[in-house]
Parts: C-alpha cells; structure tokens; sequence
C-alpha cells in the first residue's frame, strides 16, 4: 500500500515539475533548461513567504507569479532570437540558469533552508502512516493539470496554442499572432515551473542548486511524452513507478538513475515514446 | 543561361592568381606551434607558482575542450558528455593507484584501461546515440545522460570509488610542478596541432558535410553513424587521456570531473572562446579558468553570475565565438582580406571510372522492383508495384500529385523505407540496407529539393561526394579533384568548374540544382534517381539537363529514372514512361504509347477510375 502510494506521489510531483517544460516544448519545440532554475525561483518565493509569516498556502500563487515574470522577461530578451537555433537555446537557457542561480545566492546566501508546509503531519492509510502532504500534492496537482487542459482546450487562447503546436506556419499564415502565442506560453511555462518548485520545497529543503537533479529528470520525461499533457501522465506513472520500486528493492543511487535510463532506452527502441509520433 | 563551351578547362586557361603555395601556407601555423611549444617550454620559469599550477589544470580542461570543439563546433554534435571520459580517465588512475599501488608500468596500465573503457564506453553512446534516424536533440539527450549514470555509479561505489569525496591521497609520479606544467603544456600544443591538421584536411571537410546535412551525405554513400561513433570513440580516449594526466598531477580525483555540470562547462569554454576554431575554444579555456581561479575569491558569485551572462549574450548575439569576432575586427582594421582566398587552388582531373565498384558487375537489369508496397498507417501510398529496368533506359514516372513517385524513389534508395516487396539495384538484393548501403550497390539519388552543404564550396563538396570512391585523407589537402567524365560535362556545361571556390549558399537555384546533380554523379551511380530535376530552373537550363541525361544513358549505359511534371520534357527525352496514379502502374510503355493515351489525359484531368476505357 505504500509502494503503491509513493509510485502515485512519485508521479504526480514529477508530472507537477515537468508540466511547465512540456507546455514550451509542445508549443515552441525549445528546451528550457532554465526550468530547473526557475523551480528555484519557485523554491525561494514559498521561503519568503514563510519568512514574511504568511499563511503558507500563500506560496504557491505567489511563486506561480514569480516564476511567470522571470518567464516574461526571459523571452522577450533571451528567446526571441533564438527560435530558430533549438541548440542554441539549450545552451542559452542553461546560461540563463546559473545566471538565476547566482542571483540568488546573493540574495539569498548558498545555505540551506526550510520552508514551511502548509500541512504536516501523517495519516494513516490501511495501517500505515503517510505524510499527509505527500498526498494532499496528488489533488492539488490534478487540479493544476485540469487547468491546463481547460486552459487548452477551453479557451480562445488554448485553441490558438494548439492551431501554433500542430502547425506554426500554417497557423501564422492564417493571422494567428505566434509570436503572443509563445509569449503566453513561455510566461505559463515559467510560472508552472515556480509554481512546482514551491510544491516541492516542504518535501525538501531550499538551496539554490535545488532545480538541477529535478531539471534533468523532468527534460527526460517531456522527450519521452512528446507533446501531450495524457502522455506525460503515461510518463510520469511509468517512470515514476518504476523509480520508486528500484530504489525500495534495489537501491536508492541506482533508482536515481532509472528515469534517465529508462527513458533514453525507450527512446531508441520508440523515437516517438510515450507520444503518438 | 547560354550554353557553355564544354571544353572549358578548369583553371589552366583563367588567368590564375598564384595561390599561397603549400610552404608559405604552413609558415604562419608552424611559426606559431613552435612559439607556444617555446612558450610553455620557458614559461614555468618565469610564472609565479600559484599560476602555473592553475595553468596546468587549464591546460587538461582546454584538451578536452578541443574533443568537445570537434564533436559540436565541427561536426554539429552537440555533447554534454565528454566530461564522463575525462572522469573515466582520471578514475582509471586514481583506482589503481589507491588500490593496487603505483609504478611506472601501472600507470601505464591505468592509462591504457582508461583509453580502452572511455573508447568502449564511447561505443556504447554513439551506438545509441546515432542510429540511422535518430535526431540531433536524442543524441544530445544520450550524452547528458552519460555523466549522469557515471556520477551516479561514482557514487555508489562506496569505498572502491570513494563515493562522494572521491579518491586522494594516492601515490603518483615524483615530478615538480614544472615538470607537470611542461608535459600538459606540450600535450596541449600537439593536441591542437594534430586537431587543426585534421579537421583543416579532406576528411575534415566530410565533419562539416555531416554537420551541414546528414541525409544529403547518407545519399552520398557515407556512413554518418559510423563518422561519428568514431570521432566520438577517438575523441573518449582523447578526453580519458587528459584525466588520466590530470589525476596523476593533482592526486585527487572526484565524480564532478565526470559530471554533467562539467560538461556543460567545456561547452561554455568553446562557445565563448568560437566553435569550430579550435584555437578559439583553447583560449576560451586557459582565460576562463584561470580568471576564475583569481577572481572567483575575490568575487565569488559575483564572477560566475559574470561568466553566466556573458555566455548568453555570446550564444544570443555573437553564436561564433569571441575569436572569429575578434579577428574579424582586426581584419577590418587592417583591410585584410576574408580567410577565404587562403583556400588551395584546385585543378580537376579525369577520374579513371570505377563503375559499379565493389559489385560483381553490372546485372541483367538495372533496377528490379517487385511487388513493392508502402503505407503510412491505413494510407496505401503504394499497392504492389512491379517493373524492370535495363542499363541504358530513361525511364520517367509520370502521375498526379499523390501518386506515389517520390515515396517509390525513396523506397529504392533506402532499403528501411517500402512496407513489403523486394527491389534489386545490380542484380543485389537491397534488402533493409540503409541510404549509403544503397549507394555501393549503384544508387545515386538527388533530391526533390536542391540540397547542397551550405557551408562548404563547390571543389569541397564534389571531394566530399567522391569520399566512397577515393577516401580523403586525414592529413593534407589535395590540390587534385578527380571526378568522373559524367561529373565534370555537367559542371562545365553549367560553368560550376569556374567557380570551385564559391561557397554553395552563394550559388544561385539553377547552379544548387547542377551541382548537386554534379555530386550524385560523382557517385558513379549505376541507377540515377532523380526528383524533379528541372523545377525552378529556366528553359534553357531545362533543355541543357535534359541533353546531359539523354548522353549520360546513351554513352555510360546509366538507368536514370526520372520523375516529372513537365510532360513536353519527359516526351522530348524518355526512352520509356510508367503512369503511376493512386500508387499503382496504370500505364508503362514508350513515350507514344502515353501521349497517345485516354487513360492518361483522364488520369491527369482528374478522373478517379484508374481503368482503361473509363475515359469520358
């Protein structure tokens, strides 16, 4: 019961940290390495708030606003010219993420520290005591992906996104405005990323290198689901699942290992991965 | 455009500039290896010991940085995994020396286990890495993964590997530090001397055709994975041998040498110092990393957030580099001209024909397809196709949009792409054989689409398309271009021979089109397949192509097979016409035979019945 709860956890907080590098992938085909910095972005506006004594449910909108602003203005400076070098973009974002991250230890200092949870404690499920935040993250996620989906497939915006996700030319030539259509999408993107960095933290402690181990797993799940939020929920569950199980019956280095293997190995036996190609 | 006189010679007739000659070439790049030969000679002397310690280590980072500088500068690789090797190397050291002990001959093994299991490691990773379809971003994916699983695997070695401290302490070789200094200095001038002989050789060239366009080079009969899973597995042991260097002057080593943070660091050394200088990336290193090792004191988040910055203005508004940036304002300052006149004259020469080289000889037929098949899902685009070819055909495929003529091409160039059926090109079963397998049983495909390497030239990109047939060498550059007789008619008839230096983004669409018909010539192709190859191009220019293959049928026996709109083209030089129409055969004969045809004025006009006497 347990196993079977953490493998859900497990996936519903990879889906959480994922989700905001899916949405620029899908939409503008550029890897954000920037993502892991701006889940510390996320990270250290839930440890304001502790730190402005607020009630600590108050961190995620405010670490979702946080991490959409450094997503405004990561894209109107540093993207724009760099649509049509996805390499590039790689690098840069990834530039772009220590840039973050320096910034932060200023303001901050490089030790570690703790936020508060908004709920502590466990409970106990069929003999078992679990924490209580570790489950409470399963609708609070669910709820964040409902928003997307709602927000795509609901929306006048959503329905340009997808117009731009399936095809951009096309799209641009039938007088969508992509370049706005990017603009939201990169914006959402980063406050999803802020939004999962604050989720995280209370699991973990606040350091601003936090972002890095969760960039490289969430960068292997989006390659594995392509550009759909179902297959990425197919990702995280498979994942996910199969981390949890091999670090209880294995070891816990070798389950950190799993997501990058597995995924690079499905990924040569199945180009398309967990999405339809 | 005008014809041309055929019988133009290349160069011997143009009033030839005296190009550099080869010595006064070399003077410039010999001059300065011996100065920096000299300078990491002297310098320990004079530098004061804190850096020649850093320099030492600068010099290792900037080796690797070098493999790193091929891989992606060059060949368009983009790795973040070559740290993994470096690791590799210094592991290799540091194990036996902790524990089994130190002498001379062990360290000699730990060098050589290291070369091995970075070369062997390195396999395994272009294996994955770049299989036939797989994409630039999938490679990169591998090679982040790599330092990954190393790191972890450093980890959870407990004490054998030292886990998270590492290993140190460990005995190595009894050198002073100017010793050290000396040999990583003299490592790191012969590195980038052997590296710039490489990549400026012939067969660097064929590092930027695979960069410029892989498929292109598959079609030219090279093997791109195999390109690079060796510049890959050279590069390992390159990288392994840096840190097993680095591990016996430090005596430490630890998992972030092979991490994935390192990784990206070297990438960051090579993009600000210029990808694809190589003396750019070296200086990018040895600046970098010693400025930090000063300022990172003084400064210590403040210098990274510097360095961070200043790599994503470079990536954003400089992608060259600091050093083309650099040089190109003392060029300007200097009214020097472009790097480019440094280029070698090229003469062409007449290549002695090798046709059908490596196959038993040419079949009974040239081309047999049988009951070929090819869907996409529920779409059959073609429903059992079945004819033969003889040497000396000109055969057209004729049909609407949708037909299936170019699927039919590609299924006859790529033994991966038909569903079901079988086709032979000499007589050889090509079974699932990939593109440039394709190529060596006596195909030769150009593309619907001109696509030539856009940053080489003219006389490069021919040497290229002759890599099957005379392998370049890794060290020189030749100042000869054999081509076949096929090759060169198109050339000087469309004046491309007047142009061998130009670079192939600054020709027009007619001459990407030539030469690149030019290249798939250069193949000695036994079967030429070609998609439209007179789209866009003028009537002139038309009827000149047209001359060409009607020649090259008649006098080297070639089967060219040919897909057309332009029905007046395919009647005026066709020795045969097959309609295809909703993925079947509807009419294969001669020329009369079509343009006399019901079923065909029906098919093109738009009808749906593909049956002979359901004309209107």
């Amino acid at each position: 019961m347990t196993l079977l709860l953490d493998v859900l956890t497990t996936a519903v907080i990879l889906y959480g940290v994922s989700a905001g590098l899916l949405i620029v992938f899908g939409v503008m085909k550029i890897i954000n390495f920037a993502h892991g910095a701006l889940l510390t972005v996320g990270g250290y506006a839930a440890l304001l708030v502790t730190a402005l004594g607020l009630n600590p449910w108050w961190s995620l909108p405010f670490a979702f606003v946080a991490g959409a602003l450094c997503g405004m203005v990561i894209e109107k400076l540093v993207m724009r010219p760099l649509y049509s070098r996805p390499l590039d973009a790689i690098l840069a974002t990834w530039g772009l993420g220590i840039v973050i991250g320096q910034c932060i230890t200023l303001a901050f200092g490089r030790g570690v520290q703790f936020v508060a949870s908004p709920v502590t404690g466990a409970i106990a499920i069929a003999g078992n005591e679990y924490s209580e935040y570790r489950l409470l993250l399963v609708p609070v996620v669910l709820g964040i992906i409902a928003l997307l989906a709602w927000g795509l497939n609901g929306t006048r915006l959503g329905l340009l996104t997808r117009a731009v996700i399936m095809n951009e030319e096309l799209a641009r030539s039938l007088g969508i405005n992509s370049a706005l259509v990017r603009f939201a999408t990169f914006s959402v993107g980063a406050g999803l990323a802020g939004l999962a960095g604050a989720l995280i933290t209370p699991l973990s402690s606040v350091d601003p290198n936090m972002g890095v181990p969760w960039l490289v797993s969430a960068f292997m799940i989006v390659m594995l689901s392509g550009t759909s939020l179902l297959s990425l929920g197919v990702s995280c569950l498979v994942l996910g699942g199969a981390q949890v199980m091999v670090s209880t019956w294995a070891n816990p280095i070798v389950g950190g290992m799993t997501i990058v293997i597995m995924s690079a190995v499905i990924l040569r036996l199945r180009p398309e991965g967990f999405g339809r190609g | 455009m005008a014809e041309l006189p055929v019988s133009t010679p290349s160069r011997a007739a143009t009033p030839v500039v005296p190009g550099p000659s080869r010595q006064r070439r070399l003077v410039l790049p010999a001059a300065l290896a011996s100065l920096a030969l000299l300078l990491v000679l002297a310098a320990p002397e004079l530098l004061p010991t804190y850096l020649v310690n850093i320099l030492i280590r600068a010099f290792l980072y900037a080796s690797v940085a070098i493999t790193v500088d091929v891989l992606w500068g060059y060949t368009g690789i983009l790795t973040f995994g070559q740290s993994a090797f470096f690791g590799i190397g210094a592991y290799a050291a540091g194990l036996v020396f902790t524990h089994v002990g130190f002498d001379t001959g062990l360290a000699l093994a730990a060098l050589a286990a290291g070369a091995v299991v970075a070369m062997i490691v390195a396999a395994l990773v272009g294996w994955l890495a770049f299989h036939p379809g797989a994409s630039p971003l999938y490679g990169s994916v591998i090679t982040l993964v790599l330092p990954i699983v190393v790191t972890q695997l450093l980890y959870s070695g407990g004490n054998f590997t030292g886990s998270s401290s590492g290993l140190s302490g460990f005995e190595s070789f009894e050198l002073s530090i100017e010793a050290w200094f000396r040999i990583a200095g003299v490592f790191l001038v012969v590195l980038t001397g052997a590296a710039w002989i490489f990549v400026r050789s012939d067969a660097g060239r064929i590092l930027e055709a695979v960069r410029d366009d892989e498929q292109r080079c598959a079609y030219l009969g090279i093997d791109v994975s195999r390109v690079k899973v060796l510049l890959m597995v050279a590069c390992a042991a390159i990288a392994a041998v840096a840190g097993w260097l680095f591990a016996c002057v430090q005596m430490v080593v630890a998992p972030e040498y092979a991490g994935f943070v390192f990784g990206t660091e070297l990438l960051m050394w090579v993009a600000l110092g210029g990808r694809g200088t190589l003396i750019g990336p070296v200086l990018g290193t040895l600046v970098l990393d010693v400025s930090t090792s000063y300022l990172s004191g003084a400064l210590p988040f403040l210098w990274k957030l510097m360095t961070g910055l200043a790599f994503v203005v470079v990536i954003i508004a400089l992608p060259q580099g600091f050093l083309p940036a650099l040089l190109a304002l003392l060029r300007r300052a200097w009214k020097l001209p472009a790097a480019a006149a440094a280029l070698p004259p090229v003469t062409l020469q007449a290549a002695e024909p090798q046709p059908l080289s490596g196959l038993q000889g040419a079949g009974h037929y040239a081309l047999v397809v049988e009951d070929v098949r090819r869907h996409f899902g529920s779409l059959q685009v073609l429903q059992g196709i079945d004819f033969h070819v003889r040497p000396g055909e000109l055969l057209s495929l004729v049909g609407p949009n949708g037909a299936g003529k170019t699927t039919l091409m590609r299924c006859i160039a790529d033994g991966a792409e038909r569903s079901s059926g079988r086709i032979w090109l000499n007589d050889h079963d090509i079974r699932r054989l990939p593109p440039h397998a394709c190529v060596a049983l006596g195909a030769g495909r150009k593309f619907q689409n001109a696509t030539v390497f856009e940053t080489l030239s003219v006389a490069q990109s021919m040497r290229v398309a002759r890599t099957r047939l005379s392998p370049p060498s890794m060290l020189r550059r030749a100042t000869e271009l054999a081509l076949p007789a096929a090759a060169l008619q198109v050339m000087r008839a469309t004046g491309l021979d007047q142009q061998l230096d130009a670079p192939c983004n600054q020709l027009s669409h007619g001459m990407k089109q030539a030469l690149e018909l030019a290249m798939v010539l250069a193949l000695e192709p036994s079967v030429l397949l070609l998609d439209e190859p007179t789209a866009g191009l003028t009537q002139a220019e038309r009827t000149l192509i047209g001359r060409i293959l009607v020649e090259l049928t008649r006098d080297h026996a070639l089967c060219v097979l040919l897909v057309e709109h332009d029905l007046d083209f395919v009647r005026e030089i066709s020795s045969r016409v097959i309609v295809l129409h909703q993925g079947a055969i509807v009419l294969d004969g001669s020329v009369d035979d079509v343009v006399h045809s019901d079923l065909v004025r029906n098919v093109y006009a738009g009808g749906h019945a593909p049956v002979a006497g359901a004309a209107s």
